[in-house]
């Protein structure tokens, strides 16, 4: 699904990810972890196409074809889908326009039809029940007003409703009270399948409780220094990032 | 100097050709103020972006051809079609003479005309002198109670035989107490130059409100000036939302005097303009005593060869203490041929108050721009919803629930003109 080799980038002057290199197959729930500055985000937005990242070398291959010549809006149709760390508020647009451009948007890229106006509404209510969101978001304002555990619920309707092949969760766990994080997990859950792949970064811990991922990732200094299974999360979480820092002598 | 001047004698002409009555004698007097004082020119600071050339030469050419009323075969047509637009109760100007046929008589408005009544016309300044010494006649409007539709002044011209020049004037005063909605709305149309000029003062009475909706729509390449004067009553309040949407060269003067404490006035607009449009909004507030607040938020779109102007005025005079004013001017420039002047000016003479006011002049936010793109959004769509959300915005503060309609459809469809419809 996704195959990073020795991938370094750049924002203004300063030098994040450093020579990373990670292979994600589909059916696979990968977790990023790592400190503050390690280079979470930025993998994050060269994934999805942020031109504020300078890629500098190594490169990606997403379904076996190069993804950085892509424009962010031939990722998304794509399958690639980024839930963000900071949802953005976009006053006057409303949120069901968005998600269903955005849903006809992929469509019509799969050579299917748009959807129409009743099929659309029907699967949004569902898909918000199943998240626990009031159905009056849809015809508000595009995170609005919202607050931050309702944007990253409002992520995870977006995400759901696209159905990407390779979803990539920036730290939608910051700032949410359990019942929101047990929704948000329940709606990654639900995702998961054979044929997508999801990336979840974290800084802690406490969302690995609910979502079980197959692999997790230490992050530092923009290269991966351990990989291991659950495991290692608990362990990062008992010990803290020091520890793999020193015992990986970096 | 400015290379043309407005020709006394045919003003004088066209005078004695209006009937001989209870206006006469203002309208005399007001020519006489005129012929003194002159129209402003791009020297007086107020002036210095908007030239009145152009409305001096319509208003030549029409005195020299004998000053006429613009007629149109198809006004009644564009009268139908407005009124029908927004369910109001519809005072009409055409061409400049009162036309009350779409008006119902209703408990709570109460209207005369000016011939008929002691109402004096305004004559404090060069464009309202002008738009006495030719008003055919004006209408004093009293909202004694709220009504179940708002009130509706509409302003239309229509030049289809020869350059022509239209007056309107229009007082209306809302009782204290009372709740009014009121929608101004001026269009213009047909295919000879045209210049209107109109006067309107609003008195707001004590704890009333006014809920205040201006619609300009003329035709591009059509000229008007326009003076709303409000005053406002001890704890009233005044909402308003202005929509230019057409004309070529628009100059609007709006004036809100805060001179009762416990008063509040928001005054909003939203200007949009392409090629060959030149619109100017002047607004000025004066807080003569607190508490009071006033808040101002001017969005202009600019796309093509245009040019727009912002210039809000806050004065808080001495003793006016507990004031809270602020301004802020926020513009898109799609175009390097656009041009806006966005000036906010503040004068202080009190101690405890509160003023703020900002402005912007830009590009689209490429934040939001990137958040689209990564939901599969062509940026070219993207740049569209956002042109348009940041309009949407200022129409759904439309103050008056029976204009949205009409607003959101003139809204989207000269934006649509502008930068391309928002696919959905």
């Amino acid at each position: 699904m996704l195959e990073i080799n020795d991938l370094k980038s750049r924002i203004g002057d300063s030098e994040i990810l450093r020579g990373l290199s990670l292979s994600v197959n589909a059916g696979e729930v990968h977790a990023i972890m790592g400190p503050n500055g390690s280079g979470k985000s930025t993998l994050a937005q060269v994934i999805a196409g942020n031109d504020d990242y300078v890629v500098t070398g190594g490169e990606v291959k997403y379904k076996g074809e190069d993804l950085l010549g892509l424009e962010p809006e031939e990722r998304a149709r794509e399958g690639i889908f980024l839930g963000f760390q900071y949802p953005v508020e976009i006053p006057g647009v409303n949120n069901a326009y968005l998600l269903k451009a955005a849903v006809n948007a992929r469509r019509r890229h799969q050579g299917l039809g748009e959807i129409d106006a009743f099929e659309f509404l029907k699967l949004a209510r569902e898909k918000m029940a199943t998240l626990g969101m009031d159905p009056k978001f849809l015809n508000r304002g595009v995170n609005e007003g919202f607050s931050g555990g309702e944007k990253k619920r409002n992520e995870i309707l977006q995400m759901a409703m696209l159905e990407p092949s390779l979803a990539i969760l920036d730290e939608t766990d910051s700032g949410l009270d359990i019942d929101a994080l047990k929704a948000v997990a329940q709606g990654v859950n639900t995702l998961r399948s054979p044929d997508r792949a999801i990336i979840l970064i974290t800084h802690y811990q406490r969302l690995l409780d609910y979502i079980e991922p197959d692999f997790v990732h230490v992050l530092s200094k923009g290269r991966i220094i351990r990989s291991g299974d659950k495991a290692l999360a608990l362990e990062l979480e008992d010990k803290g990032y020091d520890w793999v820092r020193e015992a990986v002598g970096t | 100097m400015r290379q043309v001047s407005l020709s006394i004698d045919g003003l004088r002409q066209a005078q004695n050709k209006l009937p001989n009555d209870a206006l006469t004698v203002m309208r005399k007097a007001a020519l006489a103020n005129l012929d003194e004082h002159g129209l402003p020119t791009v020297r007086d600071e107020d002036w210095k972006y908007t030239d009145l050339d152009s409305a001096i030469d319509i208003s030549n050419r029409w005195l020299a051809a004998g000053a006429a009323s613009a007629t149109s075969d198809s006004l009644a047509e564009s009268i139908q079609s407005i009124v029908d637009s927004v369910v109001a109760n519809w005072l009409v100007i055409a061409n400049g003479e009162i036309d009350v046929t779409h008006f119902a008589a209703t408990n709570g408005i109460e209207i005369e005309r000016y011939s008929e009544s002691a109402a004096p016309f305004s004559m404090d300044r060069p464009l309202a002198d002008l738009n006495a010494a030719l008003l055919h006649d004006g209408l004093r409007v009293q909202i004694t109670a709220a009504t179940e539709q708002p009130l509706g002044i509409l302003i239309i011209d229509e030049a289809n035989a020869g350059a022509a020049v239209s007056q309107a004037s229009v007082k209306i005063e809302v009782a204290p107490g009372c709740d009014a909605e009121i929608v101004e709305y001026q269009s213009s149309a047909g295919d000879d130059d045209h210049y209107g000029n109109s006067v309107i003062a609003l008195q707001v009475g004590q704890a009333a409100t006014a809920n205040y909706v201006r619609i300009q729509d003329r035709r591009i390449g059509h000229v008007q000036t326009g003076r709303l004067s409000v005053s406002m009553g001890k704890n009233s309040q005044l909402k308003m939302v202005s929509y230019d949407i057409g004309g070529g060269l628009i100059r609007n003067d709006l004036d809100v005097e805060l001179g009762e404490p416990g008063s509040a006035a928001t005054f909003d607009g939203l200007y949009l303009a392409g090629d060959g449009q030149h619109i100017d909004n002047h607004t000025r507030v004066d807080h003569r005593v607190g508490p009071a607040l006033s808040s101002e938020e001017y969005r202009g779109i600019l796309n093509g060869r245009c040019r727009a102007i912002w210039n809000g005025k806050a004065v808080v005079h001495e003793g006016a203490d507990g004031t809270d004013a602020s301004q802020e001017n926020h513009n898109l420039l799609l175009s390097e041929h656009a041009e806006i002047d966005a000036k906010p000016e503040l004068e202080i003479y009190a101690d405890d108050v509160k003023c703020s006011h900002g402005t912007t002049v830009g590009q689209l936010d490429e934040t939001a721009l990137y958040y689209l793109c990564t939901r599969g959004l062509d940026k070219r769509v993207a740049t569209q919803v956002l042109t348009h959300a940041f309009a949407a915005d200022l129409v759904r503060r439309a103050p008056v629930a029976a204009a949205v309609d009409a607003i959101t459809s003139l809204v989207e469809s000269r934006l649509a003109d502008l930068i391309g419809e928002a696919a959905s």
